[in-house]
């Protein structure tokens, strides 16, 4: 059974096509929804939660039906908000017991999830103290605590590094790489940061404009290329067009030069065209295949050099 | 982790890391999460569970409602020596006149309350997470509707009751005291209950339609002035002018309504509390009445319309 099933799934506010007949079909893993600002993952995951009705098609989470099934749903997801969602005035222990039951967990088993989630997202003395008092990062603990408390089998995260440090992203990431992997919870992360999603997901959803670009397992954006990165100091036109003569494939790519791989000898000719040249090399590296791209069509790749 | 806490943060095995544990425990439905959010919002209304400054506003507006009950409890054994002494009767506070002797601390109740249970979750932006889980929004509505009715019969119970301890120690007979005063009493539960039900409605389907608890505050004031002054104004026109009709729009009146809904619990037909006129204590009830349905029907239409 897939997690998550969309057909022909459909969101206009109004003029503002949020979603436009979209499909999808996600299978359990820690999945990364990446799309610009605007560009439907918050209406995405509304939609999957129940809290926007779809203006047209259907959606549904672990074969149950987000409009028809909504509190089913409910029981088995977690979700944690893109924006803050906590009261400044009571602790975080406090807060997170009560959203524990209003899960439906009994007052005692209530209690014990939120010492342990708490614990588990990395606070300790300080959450007793009142939330208010908190910094960005603890909240976006809190925001996730309160979303795994009642123990869901799927976990929606709407930015969950939004506003973080660089450090505070990076334990942030690692907590969501833990819960996806270690406790077998599916996790689906929306963000507009490619390098987050390419750090702990493995299945990516590529969505712009309300419509699907691409759904694959995260290796295949990232595997090598059969390109070779070439960067002088200066002169790198003039490289360009001596390797091109030379009958290799090549071509200026912003500051440097992107060689196609065609046997080993490439790399021979490479040495010798900057020697000849008098050029001051930097680096030959090469390329890897990037999430950006998918959002570029510029980049020139090994089938596309001439 | 944080780096403050090195041992919990450190790799699996570490004596305090006891790992992620599923929960294969019990899991209620929504009944329980609607009762919790009723408990939370019950202790909420009272500050409970919040700073001490959350605690001051509920408790000294309930501390002023019950003072006058509370003096003539006090007073009790002084008058009933006076009674005995001068034969004549004092004039004592009744369980029928105290509402609306007393209504605009009630009021003012429903003014610092209602808006602290529903403004909180729209202004920080809470409701998501509610929608989210074991609870739908019209629970979510009930539950909130409920708490500030149980808040407010709670308040307006405690001086009944002063009342009724202050009234069997005048007399001589504790017992057949006891006996003589709960009837009189009684009718007080289910007036309470109307008063509860009517205000709380009221006043949380105003409060929410703003996140702000100043707007919402200035809108129950705003709507209860109103509709008490707009009413007697036109009746007063009315009455040199002959509309007979004129007196009929204090069925409009939130609180006149209210008070005039205890006369009929009270087994008064005509109602001398309220505004004169031939409406009858009957027909504030009804009127009442249907103040609680549309009141919470809009919202519950809110809560089903909110964005989230």
């Amino acid at each position: 059974m897939a997690l998550i099933e969309t057909a022909g799934l459909t969101k206009h506010y109004g003029p503002v096509k949020a979603l436009e007949n979209l499909d999808l079909s996600v299978e359990p893993g820690i999945i990364g929804l990446v799309g610009a600002n605007g560009a439907g993952k918050s209406t995405l995951l509304k939609i999957l939660l129940g809290l926007l009705a779809p203006t047209g098609g259907r959606a549904s989470v672990l074969g149950m039906d987000t409009v028809r099934e909504t509190r089913a749903i409910c029981q088995v997801v977690g979700y944690m908000p893109e924006h803050d969602c906590l009261p400044p005035d009571v602790g975080a222990t406090d807060f997170v017991t009560h959203m524990a039951r209003i899960s439906g967990l009994p007052r005692t088993a209530a209690r014990e999830r939120t010492a342990e989630v708490l614990r588990h997202v990395g606070l300790y003395e300080e959450r007793y103290r009142q939330i208010g008092g908190y910094s960005t990062g603890m909240k976006q603990r809190v925001k996730l605590a309160q979303a795994l408390v009642h123990d869901p089998k799927v976990l929606l995260l709407d930015e969950p590094t939004n506003g973080l440090d660089p450090a505070g992203r990076d334990e942030m990431l690692d907590l969501i790489k833990r819960t996806g992997t270690d406790f077998g919870i599916t996790v689906v992360v929306a963000s507009h940061l490619l390098g987050e999603i390419e750090q702990v997901c493995t299945y990516l959803l590529a969505i712009d404009g309300g419509h699907l670009l691409r759904a694959a397992p995260i290796s295949t954006f990232t595997q090598r290329t059969a390109v070779l990165a070439v960067e002088v100091e200066e002169g790198a036109d003039r490289l360009a067009e001596v390797l091109s003569a030379r009958g290799a494939r090549a071509q200026l790519y912003g500051s440097g030069v992107l060689v196609a791989i065609d046997g080993d000898a490439i790399y021979d000719s490479i040495r010798d065209a900057v020697a000849d040249l008098d050029l001051a090399l930097v680096r030959i590296q090469q390329e890897r295949g990037r999430l950006e791209d998918l959002f570029r069509d510029t980049v020139p790749t090994a089938g596309s050099l001439q | 982790m944080t780096a403050r806490n090195p041992a919990a943060s450190s790799a699996a095995g570490s004596i305090y890391d006891l790992g992620y544990r599923h929960y294969l425990g019990k899991r209620n439905g929504r009944a329980y999460a609607t009762w919790s959010l009723f408990v939370e919002s019950f202790r909420g209304v009272w500050g409970f569970g919040r700073p001490v400054s959350a605690k001051a506003a509920p408790f000294i507006l309930i501390g002023l409602y019950a003072l006058p009950a509370a003096i003539q409890l006090a007073f009790s054994s002084v008058i009933a020596q006076q009674v005995a002494s001068t034969g004549r009767p004092v004039e004592l506070l009744t369980y029928h006149d105290y509402f609306a002797s007393f209504y605009f601390l009630v009021f003012f109740f429903c003014v610092a309350q209602a808006p602290e249970l529903v403004c909180r979750d729209q202004r920080y932006q809470v409701l998501p997470l509610y929608f989210t889980r074991a609870m739908g929004r019209t629970e979510y509505a009930l539950a909130r509707l409920g708490s500030l009715a149980a808040a407010l019969f709670l308040l307006l119970t405690a001086p009944t009751v002063l009342l009724v301890v202050g009234d069997v120690l005048m007399k001589p007979d504790t017992f057949k005291a006891i006996g003589d005063e709960l009837p009189l009493a009684l009718p007080s539960l289910p007036a309470n209950a109307m008063i509860s039900v009517g205000l709380a409605s009221l006043s949380l389907a105003i409060s929410s339609f703003s996140p702000r608890r100043a707007y919402s505050a200035i809108g129950i004031v705003a709507y209860i002035l109103l509709m008490e002054a707009i009413p007697a104004a036109i009746y007063s026109v009315g009455q040199n002018a002959g509309w007979a009709w004129s007196d009929k729009l204090f069925l409009l009146t939130p609180i006149t309504s209210l008070i005039g809904g205890v006369d009929w619990f009270f087994g008064q037909t005509l109602s001398p509390q309220a505004f004169s006129g031939t409406v009858t204590s009957g027909g504030y009830l009804a009127a009442a009445a249907a103040s609680v349905v549309v009141m919470s029907a809009i919202l519950l239409y809110r809560y089903r319309r909110m964005p989230a």
